[in-house]
């Protein structure tokens, strides 16, 4: 039974023991992002904080709902789309695979239906800051809603586009999002609506099923639509509702959806704040101005948010399990539609949206420069810097092996491919840019370009050691599981056929 | 000095060692290959006939999670440190067992090992998966010259009863006259098989251990060889029977990246073994496999000496050459001194190891059991186009990758992901963590909470 809206997400946490309650009150100001921060560090239950200080709105805050189990992240959105327990990740890759290549249209359901329907705040009565936003870590620039999906109209389909774009909440009906110039929906405004001095509508999506958030963070090629690709990763429809105050269709199930426009020609500050990258990055820019138009929630909303920069190192959060159960999957899908010989596309479990590893064949000269420039071009413009290509025999999923390929294979005199060329564009949220050189935030990009590179570490198809074969490992496995380790140490190699864990 | 056996009731009661019956239908060195390869502990290997085995008693996890053991965790147990020793206060143990200026004062007391009826054959060795004969790995080669006994790691094949064909560094074979005895210790103190190690990676192999920190650290014994550890599981005492046997074996130990090699058969003369011998062994060629960890931790040590030795000052705070990266990149973190510093520090690294050509530079508030944020920092801090600086193109290559092995020249590589001195310190991006991201009030009272509810 697939999961199919955020409450039952965490229901099945609850059932799991994968998540914590706390029922005394948390402050949303640091409190509930410290107390994430531990979780996070230490692999810990899920915290539903359901008692929040000073919210007006009877809201719960949940912190990092998607951050999976270090060992497995997958696991939890495994279970939630019902793909079992125990997959290797070899294994949750093929299946999330096979899903998504089987999109199923939304089911458009009535707004009395709707869920997120309960309440609904329009015109004056709206009050953004009724809600527990988190501010999150000392010195951002303000709180944020930083795990929502944002819908935005798209002329080549009805659902529109999803993607995720953090909001610096400002007052009772305005916010700045960040748009970066680049991504779909950021290019729709600056280069669409904008020039034409019209307002964008958007929905920001609080709270949506897990589908939903996955295919967010997925780069879903034009004229496709998010909506779909939901419906196939579960196998059933999502559930749409058309917003109150534009035509844009919003997931039913969500826990609060706050309508409005992007307006032309109208910014605000935006910023500091800890991003991905694990610093805190600024300084502080201007941004699109979000003015609200109607608020929708379900009776005692559950507020999600993301401890962002916690997610680096060997910190795990949502964004950086988005990146490797979703992100991954999708990435490995697309470069195969594209023509690619690709084994598996893999973000690094260290800095996720920053380095790639992509297990391929070399199929012939200069595949792997057509190879990267393909998704530098594309979904990587912005936020990825490098690949690294490593042989179909090496698992893109465990660092170890990746470490050893870049070691032993990538030669610094051949394979380190467009260092040092300062062509391409680059988010101004890094950190190795000065301030100036990053320069103002009109179009969202940074003022100066930087470089992204690939690492050839593949071989010439006759790799050194080689490693011992399956079935002796399995043996091997087996005497240390009857020696009393633990099993699930091991790969084992039984969960799918002749792949490990 | 910790004996071997104490060295594993140590691990065991640190929970750092399992026991496990002699796989009758799978290699033992498969079994030690798929713990390493889980970050498994140690292993002992219960055997019915001939020696005990132990694998993994001088590796450890790899550093590809947050975990509580560090990879150098057994091996400062084994030196005396204890589990939870930093890695500099290994470094500095390490580099005190080599070469010293002061005058040692050797200890001798008497052979442990008194078991004189044995054959080589009777003590069982292993048989590898890829191996035609059963095979010894992580010993001392002991021999004597006028100067004093000299210790190198040799590892070998048993052909028969009576020879066995090893490699050992070319440069003990030069110091050995025709007809010379080699005494093989297996099994003995760490302090003494980490010496071995460091005296062949450093090429001071004609140095005696008289001369050397280890002599005040580990009771000795005289044999036919030469002096050996007193506390030696099993003592094989040979003679050079061939310089240049027909020797096809491409089994090497990860010393044989730092130091030449060359093969040689031996004639058995005598074993000698305690009641009850266990030997350690080495899955060599497996991903974080003993060898590779005791290589990797020597030459972090040479390089951490004398590179703080280099300009006067310390600005290194360590240096990790990781088995997980094959020994193939040497991470290092330090204080950037000056504008340029990095440039300079890479490069002496290069001058004092050809074990790798690529080097990561990380400020000196990482610490050493962070490499995931060393992981992190090298794609997000260091800039793409400036901070990824490679060579001219003549640079010899080095002997750890598999690139580049018939000696042509390339580039070297090194990545700065320290921040650069000549910033101000408004661009200094602060780091997202507990510490830096909550006041103190806000961390107790976020402790306090996780903790009531969790513990």
């Amino acid at each position: 039974m697939t999961v199919d809206s955020f409450r039952d997400y965490l229901d099945l946490l609850n059932d799991g023991g994968e998540s914590v309650s706390f029922e005394e009150s948390v402050s949303w100001d640091l409190e509930a992002s410290a107390i994430t921060t531990l979780a996070n560090l230490q692999d810990g239950p899920i915290p539903v904080f359901e008692s929040v200080s000073e919210s007006a709105t009877d809201a719960a805050l949940v912190g990092d709902p998607y951050r999976g189990p270090r060992d497995e992240p997958w696991d939890h959105l495994a279970r939630s789309f019902d793909l079992g327990v125990s997959l290797s990740g070899r294994g949750y890759y093929e299946e999330v695979i096979e899903r998504l290549q089987t999109p199923r249209e939304p089911r458009v359901v009535d707004r009395s239906d709707a869920p997120c329907k309960a309440s609904i705040q329009t015109g004056t009565d709206i009050d953004l800051l009724s809600f527990p936003w988190p501010y999150i870590h000392q010195g951002d620039g303000g709180r944020y809603s930083n795990l929502h999906t944002v819908v935005a109209p798209d002329p080549d389909t009805e659902w529109g586009r999803w993607s995720r774009h953090r909001m610096m909440i400002h007052d009772d009906a305005t916010a700045s999002l960040l748009l970066l110039a680049g991504e779909q929906l950021p290019n729709r405004y600056y280069y669409e609506y904008e020039p034409r001095e019209e307002p964008m509508p958007v929905a920001a999506v609080v709270g949506a099923e897990p589908a939903v958030e996955c295919c967010a963070d997925m780069w879903i090629p034009t004229g496709r639509s998010e909506a779909t690709f939901a419906g196939g990763l579960t196998d059933t429809p999502v559930d749409l509702v058309q917003c109150e105050t534009n035509e844009l269709y919003v997931p039913a199930t969500a826990e609060v959806v706050i309508e409005g426009r992007v307006l032309p020609a109208d910014r605000l500050d935006e910023g500091p704040f800890g991003d991905y990258f694990g610093y805190m990055n600024g300084p502080r820019r201007s941004m699109p101005t979000f003015q609200v138009d109607a608020i929708t929630h379900r009776a005692e909303p559950y507020v999600p948010f993301c401890v962002e920069g916690t997610g680096v190192g060997y910190g795990q959060n949502s964004t950086g399990t988005l990146q490797a159960v979703a992100a991954g999957p999708d990435a490995t899908l697309g470069l195969r539609a594209a023509g690619f010989d690709v084994e598996l596309a893999v973000p690094w479990q260290f800095t996720s949206r920053t380095v790639w590893v992509i297990a391929t064949e070399r199929p012939y000269p200069g595949y792997l420069h057509e190879l990267a420039n393909f998704v530098f071009t594309t979904w990587g413009m912005l936020h990825i810097d490098f690949f690294v290509f490593v042989d179909p025999a090496v698992d893109p999923l465990d660092p170890r092996e990746v470490l050893a390929a870049i070691a032993l294979d990538a030669d610094p005199d051949t394979d380190f491919h467009q260092f040092g060329v300062e062509r391409m564009p680059k988010v101004p949220l890094n950190i190795y840019q000065t301030p100036d050189e990053k320069g103002s935030a009109d179009v969202g990009t940074s003022k100066a370009k930087t470089a992204k590179a690939y690492i050839d570490a593949t071989t010439e198809g006759s790799p050194a050691s080689q490693p011992l074969d399956e079935e002796m490992r399995k043996r091997a496995q087996d005497v240390l599981v009857d020696a009393g380790l633990p099993a699930d140490q091991f790969d084992r190699f039984d969960d799918t056929e002749g792949v490990g864990r | 000095m910790i004996p071997f056996t104490q060295y594993l009731e140590g691990l065991a009661k640190d929970g750092a060692l399992c026991r496990v019956e002699d796989p009758s239908d799978v290699p033992t060195d498969a079994v030690a290959a798929e713990a390493l390869r889980a970050s498994g502990p140690a292993l002992r290997f219960d055997r019915p006939d001939g020696v005990d085995l132990a694998s993994g008693t001088f590796s450890g996890p790899d550093q590809m999670q947050r975990r509580d053991a560090q990879p150098w965790s057994r091996l400062s147990l084994g030196l005396g440190l204890g589990p939870d020793a930093s890695l500099v206060d290994l470094l500095d143990t390490i580099v005190g067992l080599g070469p010293a200026e002061d005058g040692q004062n050797p200890t001798y007391t008497r052979q442990v090992a008194s078991q004189t009826d044995a054959d080589v054959l009777d003590l069982n060795f292993p048989r590898g998966v890829d191996d035609t004969w059963a095979t010894f790995t992580l010993g001392i080669a002991s021999v004597s010259t006028t100067r004093g006994t000299h210790w190198v790691p040799i590892h070998g094949s048993i052909v028969s009863a009576d020879k066995l064909r090893v490699r050992v560094p070319t440069a003990l074979s030069t110091l050995l006259p025709d007809d010379a005895t080699i005494s093989i210790a297996l099994g003995v103190p760490p302090a003494a098989i980490t010496a071995a190690y460091l005296l062949a990676g450093t090429g001071r192999t004609e140095t005696p251990i008289q001369s050397c920190g280890v002599a005040d650290a580990v009771p000795l014994v005289p044999t036919n060889g030469g002096l050996v550890p007193s506390a030696t599981e099993v003592v094989v005492e040979a003679t050079v029977a061939d310089r240049t046997p027909d020797f096809r074996s491409d089994r090497r130990e990860a010393w044989e990246h730092v130091a030449e090699s060359t093969p040689l058969a031996l004639a058995v003369e005598r074993v000698v073994a305690t009641d009850d011998p266990v030997i350690p062994f080495t899955p060599v060629g497996r991903p974080l496999a003993d060898d590779l960890r005791l290589t990797g931790l020597t030459t972090a040590a040479m390089l951490y000496h004398r590179v703080n030795d280099y300009w006067g000052i310390s600005p290194v705070e360590w240096i990790l050459l990781p088995a997980a990266a094959e020994l193939g990149i040497c991470f290092v973190a330090s204080d950037i001194l000056y504008a340029g510093f990095e440039w300079q520090l890479a490069n002496i690294l290069f001058s004092f190891s050809s074990l790798f050509d690529t080097v990561i530079i990380v400020d000196d508030d990482v610490p050493p059991h962070d490499i995931g944020r060393v992981l992190g920092d090298i794609w997000v801090k260091a800039h793409p186009s400036r901070d990824w600086v490679f060579s001219e193109p003549d640079a010899p290559a080095a002997t750890r990758p598999r690139y580049r092995q018939g000696g042509e020249t390339g580039s070297r590589l090194y990545v700065n992901a320290a921040w650069d001195p000549r910033w101000e310190d408004s661009y200094i991006a602060p780091q997202v963590t507990f510490e830096e991201s909550f006041p103190p009030a806000i961390r107790d009272v976020a402790r306090a909470i996780w903790n009531e509810r969790t513990d």
